[in-house]
């Protein structure tokens, strides 16, 4: 049960931000097909801003000594980093679809066929190899919540609680969710949530009360590449031993379906990218998935085929969307640029 | 703004062009590397006393004084530096150059990975007219590509790493093409026999290509009889998971993670990680729950301490090998040839050294051992991985996992 947790964990949390970029992208009026591309960029720039910082020294102490606050506090710097350098490419993408008001599809593609090439030029003249690694160590060592953090000896039990999610975690998960809850409000509880949604909606109707469209769609826009280049990295860091190699192995696409699945709403999102993650989980693991502790791996003795469990998670998500696919619907607004003078 | 901004969309622009220029540039030589290293080697054999052994010492573009390189080498897709094929192959081709005070250089074909038969052919021409002795050309791939080259300058002879002997139009054999592969299936046997013997009771195997790369399918197939081997001396029976999922295109994921951590989690304790990248994301969950992973190749020892051995092919010293064939002129004994190099050669193993060696209860005699009895043939491997689906195990509960 532990693993199925932290594992279905390590699929939906860079799901499920990367998909709620998607959102304030759309509900701005933006339509980001760029996700992908911004992931592997800002997971790009996380390893990078890692390897720096350990070739400078600046923590080595704090290893040495086994100071994992302080190397959880590197953590969320390179996070943050990724954060802003997301944001930073995304403006390309704002860029050429608010001032340039260029088909945003386009756009979007564009930029998830340069952000592979342009990481792995900078990985080459970088590295001289096709993949950036962390200078020393690995990711586990260097980032992960361990229970001897807490005190805990080798044998020692945690109880199910602290074995789940306190052992063996990383702190980039509890930051994601802490921040998908908070732009959550953001988006609905405030006044700059509303603006932006009007602007995905009816900008027409939004600008004639005084809201600058482009200012929010810029936002908007910006806030998604924030949310992608960070979930790009959190995305490198817990299953690529914070490597960046120009591929995130399809996850921005898999968050753009998410989002529809979610119906635009971060709740909704929430939900589908955990169902989402826990099928994948399964279809990964089942021939060695111990459900309920007795040591029998219940989904491989009931002897069905392995393809179906690899189905399982498209087969949930076409039967879901089936059933509430009537009452999807997407922001009225979205992917047509903003024209001051359209009625 | 908008010129500013369209400025730096230009920039971006110009910054993709020049990594395009960038592999073309790659083929010359960089002027300011030192090749004072190479420049002061003495002509001699290499059983000198100022033999160099560390290739990372050796400059990896040296400026020959007439322009003209004798030891050329033509690099596999992938960069030279990759910590693996190509490097490996490169050090052997520095490190005899060196050695010998031979001239050397290396050539990347245009387009990279996706260079075409022609870009390779190119290099394999700019490394003949640039005065090449010989031409150690790397991986598969470049068979085509070769065989046109062996045909066209028949007078200088071709080593072909991981390759088979080429014919040409007529069916005749090129005799200036001096094929050498590896048993793999060696490596993994003594990889699988170490864990064993070192206590390890449940297994694992995580392989790349799919199942349709040979070298990978050797490996894996080494590594069960290895495994099969020792259970059976020690009169246990041991459990084995082996998977060719995910690996396809060798590329780290996080399927590949959860497959693995979830292996670890019910009880597997060591896995083979066979193939580039994957290497991250098994090591990530090797690392997650405090258990081990078997290296390939080369010595990956230097990742972490959960690396408890490494499956290597001694690419360098292939190479320098057969470079010794073509300088002391009995290259006729292997070109031509399908060279399959192994334990009998020392071309397969696992790293031996202190830091590299992390076997408990096995010992590094008990594996020379292992090793003397390969060499004379005592224990043999079976190379033909298509037996693997008929073969009924004594000692492993075989799960295949697809």
């Amino acid at each position: 049960m532990t693993f199925l947790i932290q594992q279905t964990m390590l699929y939906a949390i860079p799901l499920m931000v990367v998909a709620l970029a998607g959102v304030f992208a759309e509900r701005s009026g933006i339509i980001n097909l760029a996700l992908e591309g911004i992931m592997i960029f800002g997971a790009f720039i996380g390893v990078l801003f890692v390897n720096l910082v350990q070739q400078a020294g600046v923590f080595d102490a704090a290893y040495a000594q086994g100071n994992w606050i302080a190397l959880q506090g590197f953590e969320l710097l390179a996070m943050a980093v990724s954060a802003l350098m997301g944001g930073v490419f995304s403006l390309l993408l704002s860029f050429a679809s608010v001032n340039l008001k260029a088909d945003q599809t386009i756009g979007g593609t564009a930029l998830n066929l340069m952000a592979p090439a342009l990481v792995l030029f900078f990985i080459r003249i970088i590295a001289s190899q096709n993949t950036l690694q962390m200078a020393t160590g690995n990711a586990a060592s260097w980032f992960m919540i361990q229970k001897s953090d807490f005190g805990y000896g080798r044998n020692e039990e945690m109880g199910f609680l602290g074995s789940t999610f306190l052992d063996r975690t990383y702190l980039a998960t509890y930051v994601c969710i802490l921040i998908f809850v908070l732009l959550a409000i953001l988006l609905y509880k405030t006044r700059f949530g509303l603006r932006l949604r009007s602007c995905g909606e009816n900008p027409q109707a939004a600008d004639s009360l005084g809201i600058n469209v482009y200012k929010m769609r810029y936002a908007g826009t910006t806030i998604s590449g924030a949310l992608a280049g960070m979930g790009g990295f959190v995305y490198a860091l817990t299953t690529a031993n914070c490597t960046a190699n120009g591929d995130v192995a399809g996850f921005g696409f898999l968050a753009l379906a998410v989002m529809i699945f979610g119906n635009w709403k971060p709740l909704n999102i929430a939900g589908a990218s955990l169902l989402f993650g826990l099928f994948k989980c399964i279809a990964a693991s089942y021939s060695s998935l111990d459900i309920n502790g007795d040591g029998v791996f219940l989904l491989n003795e009931l002897g069905i085929s392995s393809h179906f469990y690899r189905m399982l998670p498209y087969l949930i998500t076409l039967a879901v969307l089936a059933f509430t696919s009537k009452r999807s619907r997407a922001p009225k607004a979205e992917g047509i640029p903003y024209d001051k003078g359209q009625r | 703004m908008k010129k500013l901004v369209a400025l730096l969309l230009a920039m971006t622009m110009a910054l993709s062009l020049a990594a395009c220029n960038s592999n073309d540039a790659n083929q010359s030589p960089d002027a300011s590397a030192g090749s004072s290293e190479t420049s002061s080697g003495e002509p001699t054999n290499s059983g000198s006393a100022a033999e160099i052994t560390d290739p990372n010492s050796i400059a990896d573009d040296m400026r020959s004084e007439d322009g003209t390189y004798q030891v050329a080498f033509v690099t596999d897709v992938g960069d030279l530096k990759d910590k693996s094929f190509n490097q490996g192959t490169y050090d052997g081709v520095k490190l005899y150059a060196a050695n010998n005070g031979l001239s050397y250089k290396y050539y990347r074909p245009a387009n990279n990975s996706e260079a075409t038969d022609e870009d390779r052919y190119n290099a394999m021409r700019a490394a003949v007219e640039g005065g090449a002795e010989v031409v150690v050309c790397a991986g598969y791939l470049q068979e085509a590509a070769l065989r046109r080259a062996a045909m066209e300058f028949s007078d200088v002879p071709f080593i072909f790493i991981d390759g088979n002997p080429l014919s040409d139009d007529e069916g005749n054999l090129l005799t200036n093409v001096a094929a050498i592969s590896f048993q793999e299936e060696q490596a993994g046997y003594l990889a699988g026999y170490a864990a064993v013997m070192d206590g390890f009771t449940s297994l694992g195997f995580s392989g790349g290509g799919g199942g349709n790369n040979d070298a990978c399918n050797r490996f894996g197939y080494g590594y069960l009889q290895g495994i099969n081997a020792a259970a059976a001396e020690l009169d246990i029976t041991v459990d084995v998971n082996f998977s060719w999922l995910y690996g396809a295109d060798f590329q780290a994921s996080t399927d590949l993670q959860t497959m693995i951590s979830g292996w670890y989690a019910s009880g597997t304790e060591v896995v083979f990680a066979c193939g580039g990248a994957m290497f991250n994301s098994i090591s990530n969950a090797a690392a997650t729950n405090s258990k081990y992973v078997i290296g390939v190749d080369v010595d990956q020892s230097g990742e972490g301490d959960f690396v408890i051995t490494s499956a290597m092919k001694s690419l360098a010293d292939a190479v320098q090998w057969a470079l010794d064939h073509v300088y002391d002129e009995t290259f006729t004994q292997i070109g031509g040839q399908a060279t399959k190099l192994g334990a009998a050669e020392d071309a397969v193993g696992l790293p031996t050294t202190d830091e590299a060696w992390r076997f408990e209860s096995y010992t590094v005699e008990q594996y020379e051992q292992l090793y003397q009895q390969l060499v004379d043939g005592t224990v043999v491997v079976d190379a033909n991985f298509a037996n693997q689906a008929g073969t009924q195990w004594t000692n492993l509960n075989l799960n295949m996992v697809e």
